[in-house]
């Protein structure tokens, strides 16, 4: 993997970092926030922030690419149809939560 | 009634351990519950200043009291900025 040359340095090493983290993604890792059984809260949220980090980034100017990591997570762990729905909300304009 | 209470264990001393262990119960409840309401970090007494308390934990902070195979010296994913 080539290191960017246009990014200034420790933005370019945290996308490598992510980068390689998301090559070798297996699995939603454990998140402190949420310990317990239920991992609701864990799926929403990391939903809000796959789009509030795109949202901020790409206001930026910045690279999208580091969000990934919050989709693969979410996509891990939310139930298909959950995501389904708020990706309608979001396109309807009627998504209930904040971004 | 606290008249009658005085009178009764002045005649029955062995009830003494009986209001230490009751009240120690009393008491080990209402102190759980009040950790739960103010500290639990699910819990938002005021949404406008404090909406998502969750996200104040850090990634080896632990709230549970006993976990039972988790080490809580991991590192913490990555977070952009927002």
């Amino acid at each position: 993997m080539q290191a960017r040359r246009d990014l200034p340095r420790s933005r370019a090493k945290m996308s490598e970092t992510i980068q390689e983290k998301i090559k070798t993604y297996r699995t939603a890792p454990f998140d402190a926030r949420f310990p317990n059984t239920n991992q609701t809260r864990n799926c929403y949220q990391n939903y809000l922030d796959f789009h509030r980090c795109n949202k901020a980034l790409s206001s930026k100017g910045q690279d999208v690419a580091p969000c990934d990591w919050y989709q693969r997570v979410y996509k891990s762990l939310c139930p298909t149809s959950w995501v389904g729905k708020w990706d309608e909300q979001i396109e309807n304009g009627n998504f209930p939560g904040k971004i | 009634m606290l008249v009658t209470i005085r009178k009764q264990l002045r005649n029955h001393p062995a009830l003494i351990p009986l209001f230490f262990f009751i009240g120690g119960g009393t008491a080990m409840s209402m102190l759980y519950l009040a950790r739960l309401g103010l500290r639990n970090p699910d819990v938002s007494w005021d949404r406008k200043n404090n909406p998502e308390p969750w996200n104040k934990l850090g990634p080896t902070d632990q709230y549970k009291f006993f976990a039972v195979s988790m080490d809580y010296s991991k590192l913490k994913k990555d977070r952009p900025d927002f």
